[in-house]
């Protein structure tokens, strides 16, 4: 039991909680002391005497005063060698022949978390400066910046290097002061990319770029009339007041992301609110700065023709599946479909040059492992690639009004016979699952943009051979671009936050376990 | 005015000037008579291009002349002087020579007499209104979100004319609502939102808890003129971009379209003010665009917004002659008052713009242009209320308006008061808060950030808090020991 005391040092011996194991001992008297081991700050030696010091002791400075002329000094060592100058006695003390016991401090103020013997720090200098830091008055002021400190060492420190410290703007420009530093960005056009590459980086959680190349190809004309049907009303851009944070594709990304939410509505029969709440979610994705271009341009060339799909594959894609694909892109009940997907062969060799971002080389199955393994993440969306690269099979083109049902059993189909559906589609499957935790737990913020319920429902009722592709926005994007051409936006961009959002909806290292 | 038209070659015009200087005017009758038509008109609205060159020799001979260094000063107030004495002759003679030295592309000296030979053109030919409605509409033409933010940052750059004011208001308003999680800024200034990032940036590192900010804008400067939006709503954007990435929740509402400073729109109610939010109202370089008898009723109107804090940003000078003031509209006795209260400031203005920006800087040409219309409006639109009803009637009437506003409709009165004299019109409705001394000393650093040059004035004397008749409150910065930007706080 450790009793702690207010007043002046009080010195106990007391057993310190030893919050981290393997650190306590290093401080044993058995080391030979050539070199004192400094545990970690506020994990003390567990053997260590706890002092508590008062408040008034830590402010203290200068309490060995000299009798002539009433000069202050920290330690009783510089005041006696002070006293020599004035040729009174003077007496140094030696270091104490035994070996000193290891003191630890802790702080009087109870509201501090270095009040705990277990927080206590090793050093009375480290304490005192605490406590001032903390629970001090901030007496210096520096002059530049008007910043406050209570210590003056720290003071000192920053004085040294305010004004010195240069800031630099994404745009280029450097400034020495910080607030035009800050105005300046806050007008910045510099800043409306900034906004979509932070949020898109900080999902993405360094999303691997896979090297594969988009192997889809997305023709217009090569689908053929039976996906038309599907896509028509669906796709029609999502007039998004979202310019803003995902500025990387611009207009493609909306109109893209509208065709897969569409898609999904329609399709399966999602629930009415899908329509809007793709569309809000894909907005959201945008802000993301994922998906953005990449995905829906894809689909956006296509919708001019109502082709959206068209995947210029040796195989084209049923429509259905690409229904599949696009119902799994919106993280609905696609899922149960997804594995339809894979009759959307993008394995043809057909490959978009400017696919060559990273993720899903949807272009072979090999790279379907390569693909699947960069991508931690699983996207719910991405069936599209994830299927397309698994194209086992080619299922011939089917009524693009199949029922959802109709899909699903598809799905299972081609997932069955697959290997490699099988190993996405236990791949999907984990991520499904985790997909679904991801979304029970609402940890996800992505799995939310989807809408939750609508993940999980899908996951839960997936065949097993659900194939939860790795998705890419970015590869849309680029398979967009390339096969119009002139996409602009996505086209030249091998970035991909693509999924940000969607990536996040499965937890990485379930993945990661995968691959 | 032409050269032509008066018949004399450069000199002649030496001879003149030089003749001038011992006022004898009678050698001046070689100069024809001026006319007031359109053509001088546009003559003057467009001899900034042609009067340079011609002025060139005329200036430089001008300058060898003993009394060459000040000679616009001098001029300036002489054609003042006459224009309040209605002495024709003088009138045209001065106007000609002005127009002979001046060029807004040379020296202070030229700078200034061009643009205030501009104002007292208008002044004496009565065609001011319509004079600044022809410069508001051009410069809102060529106003674009870039130009418009290139333009002030530079200068934010460069001096802390505008900074200073931000940073006093900024340290006011934080204090003052200190702990509130939600907070409501009513801003009513000309400064495009400048002074709210560094405000976010506080909000989102200084607290713990970030508070909820509410933006309320109104912008003076597109207020008064039609098509003033689309740059607020860029601005706006940014704003909202800059918001999200500090992490601040933030909620924006641009006020737009003309609207009077004592306007209905802003009420409570129709700002939709909640109950639990604190509100701060920020008035920078707004109030003195208020027309006279405005601005008790602005004062007013900010009461009503139950506010815990008003702050006050304006520039100190006078251009509020003591007799109209007071409601004795005639205007034409002060007017050289007036006239050279508003040369001294411009002076000012235009010797700080010289010093702090480089000789060749667009933006610094750009920022005198912005001065001619305030110039104008000063001292040739007329003055209370009367005065404005008139000039409207007469020039108004039949004539063409291709701008959304009228005299008087917006925030474009344009004439300055001194900080005690806000003061005054505030204590009517407010009491003063002093600046903490946190607040000043982030002033004095943020100062310190600038070329030498720039001071700090702080109120008379802590001491003096009793004499309540004093209206010496807030703190002034100033250029070369001269106070030209007043802020202020205050509390209901």
């Amino acid at each position: 039991m450790i009793n702690m005391a207010e007043e002046d040092a009080i010195s106990y011996i007391g057993f310190v909680q030893n919050p981290i194991e393997g650190i306590s001992n290093n401080n044993n008297n058995n080391n030979p002391p050539l070199k004192k081991k400094r545990n970690l700050p506020g994990t003390p030696d567990p053997e260590a005497e706890v002092i508590a010091l008062s408040p008034k002791t830590l402010m203290a400075t200068n309490r060995f005063l000299c009798e002539v002329c009433g000069k202050g000094f920290q330690r009783d060592q510089n005041l006696q060698l002070h006293r020599r100058g004035h040729n009174l006695p003077w007496k140094l003390k030696q270091r104490s022949s035994k070996e000193p016991k290891k003191r630890v401090y802790v702080c009087p103020e109870k509201t501090c978390v270095h009040h705990h013997p277990s927080r206590a720090l090793g050093d009375l200098t480290g304490i005192k400066k605490h406590f001032c830091r903390k629970h001090g008055e901030k007496k210096w002021k520096c002059d530049k910046c008007s910043k406050r400190y209570a210590v003056q060492s720290d003071w000192k420190a920053h004085s040294k290097t305010c004004g010195t410290r240069e800031y630099k703007c994404d745009c280029g420009t450097l400034f020495s002061r910080r607030d035009s530093f800050i105005t300046h960005r806050a007008f910045c056009d510099a800043l409306a990319e900034e906004t979509a590459r932070v949020k898109a980086a900080s999902d993405h959680m360094s999303y691997p770029m896979a090297a594969g190349n988009f192997s889809y190809h997305f023709t217009g004309a090569s689908v053929g009339a039976n996906m038309t049907q599907h896509f028509p009303s669906v796709f029609k851009p999502i007039s998004s007041p979202n310019d803003v944070d995902a500025t990387i594709g611009g207009g493609a990304t909306t109109r893209g992301l509208s065709l897969w939410m569409g898609q999904g509505v329609s399709q399966l029969g999602q629930e009415a609110a899908m329509a809007n709440n793709n569309v809000t979610s894909l907005q959201e994705i945008h802000q993301l700065g994922t998906v953005s271009s990449s995905g829906p341009t894809i689909f956006r060339t296509t919708t001019d023709h109502h082709h959206p799909l068209s995947v210029s594959c040796s195989n084209p894609p049923p429509p259905s599946d690409y229904h599949h694909h696009l119902n799994w892109v919106l993280g609905s009940s696609t899922n149960k479909l997804s594995s339809n997907s894979s009759t959307i062969s993008t394995t043809s060799t057909t490959h978009d040059q400017e696919l060559t971002t990273t993720s899903l080389p949807l272009r072979n199955n090999n790279n379907v492992k390569e693909a699947a393994s960069s991508n931690n993440q699983l996207v719910s969306v991405p069936s599209l690639y994830s299927t397309q690269h698994t194209s086992h099979h080619q299922t011939p083109p089917s009524s693009a009004n199949m029922s959802a049902t109709a899909l699903l059993q598809k799905a299972a189909q081609i997932g069955a016979t697959s290997t490699d559906s099988s190993f996405l589609g236990s791949f999907g499957l984990k991520c499904n699952n985790n997909n679904s935790t991801q979304v029970q737990e609402g940890s996800n913020k992505s799995c939310g943009l989807y809408g939750s319920n609508i993940i999980s429902t899908t996951v839960e009722s997936q065949e097993g051979d659900h194939l939860l592709q790795i998705y890419r926005p970015a590869k849309r994007r680029h398979v967009q671009g390339s096969e119009e051409g002139t996409t602009g936006g996505g086209a030249g961009q091998t970035r991909d936050f693509l999924g940000v959002g969607v990536q996040a909806i499965c937890h990485p290292s379930s993945i990661n376990g995968w691959i | 005015m032409d050269i032509t038209l008066f018949g004399t070659t450069p000199k002649e015009a030496q001879f003149l000037i030089n003749s001038n200087s011992n006022n004898d005017y009678a050698t001046t009758t070689t100069i024809g008579n001026m006319q007031t038509t359109t053509t001088i008109n546009n003559h003057l609205n467009s001899h900034t291009s042609t009067s340079g060159i011609s002025s060139d020799s005329v200036a430089a001979a001008a300058a060898t002349e003993p009394w060459g260094g000040q000679w616009a000063s001098r001029l300036l107030k002489e054609c003042a002087r006459a224009i309040s004495e209605k002495d024709s002759t003088k009138i045209h003679h001065l106007l000609w020579m002005l127009n002979e030295l001046s060029s807004p592309y040379g020296d202070c000296d030229q700078k200034l007499a061009s643009y205030f030979l501009q104002a007292l053109f208008c002044k004496a030919t009565g065609s001011g209104l319509r004079c600044y409605r022809t410069l508001s509409s051009v410069a809102e033409k060529s106003r674009s979100f870039d130009s418009a933010r290139k333009l002030i940052l530079k200068f934010q750059e460069v001096t802390p004319w505008t900074t200073f004011g931000h940073v006093a208001s900024n340290g006011a308003i934080l204090e003052a609502l200190e702990g509130e999680p939600k907070l409501h800024i009513i801003d009513i200034s000309n400064t495009l939102c400048t002074q709210w990032p560094t405000l976010l940036e506080a909000l989102a590192t200084r607290n713990d808890e970030t508070p909820r900010l509410r933006l309320t804008v109104v912008d003076v400067i597109s207020s008064a003129v039609a098509g003033g939006g689309a740059v607020m709503k860029e601005i706006g954007q940014r704003m909202e971009k800059f918001a999200r990435l500090m992490g601040v929740p933030f909620e924006l509402n641009m006020i737009s379209g003309p609207n009077r400073p004592n306007s209905t729109r802003l009420t409570r109610e129709a700002l939709r003010v909640r109950d639990d939010e604190a509100v701060a109202v920020n008035c920078v370089g707004a109030l003195r665009r208020a027309g006279l008898e405005e601005r008790e009723a602005a004062v007013r109107v900010f009461r009503s917004l139950d506010p815990k804090v008003v702050t006050i940003v304006e520039e100190e000078a006078n251009m509020v002659a003591a007799a109209v003031a007071s409601g004795n509209n005639d205007d034409e006795n002060d007017f050289v008052e007036r006239f050279e209260e508003c040369l001294r400031f411009y002076t000012l203005y235009f010797e700080m713009l010289e010093e702090s920006f480089s000789p060749t800087s667009n933006e610094k040409l750009m920022l005198e242009r912005e001065c001619s219309r305030g110039i104008v409006r000063a001292l040739a639109c007329g003055g209370g209320g009367g005065d404005y009803d008139d000039e409207n009637k007469e020039q108004g009437e039949g004539e063409e308006t291709n701008y959304a506003v009228k005299s008087g409709d917006g925030w474009d009165f344009e004439r300055r008061e001194k900080g005690t004299q806000w003061s005054e019109r505030m204590k009517k409705a407010f009491s003063p808060v002093l600046y903490s001394d946190d607040v000043v000393d982030d002033v004095k650093a943020l100062l310190k950030r600038y070329p030498s040059g720039w001071g700090l004035v702080l109120p008379q004397a802590k001491q003096q808090q009793q004499e309540q008749q004093q209206n010496d409150h807030g703190i002034y910065l100033t250029w070369k020991e001269e106070p030209v930007v007043w802020a202020s706080a205050w509390k209901p």
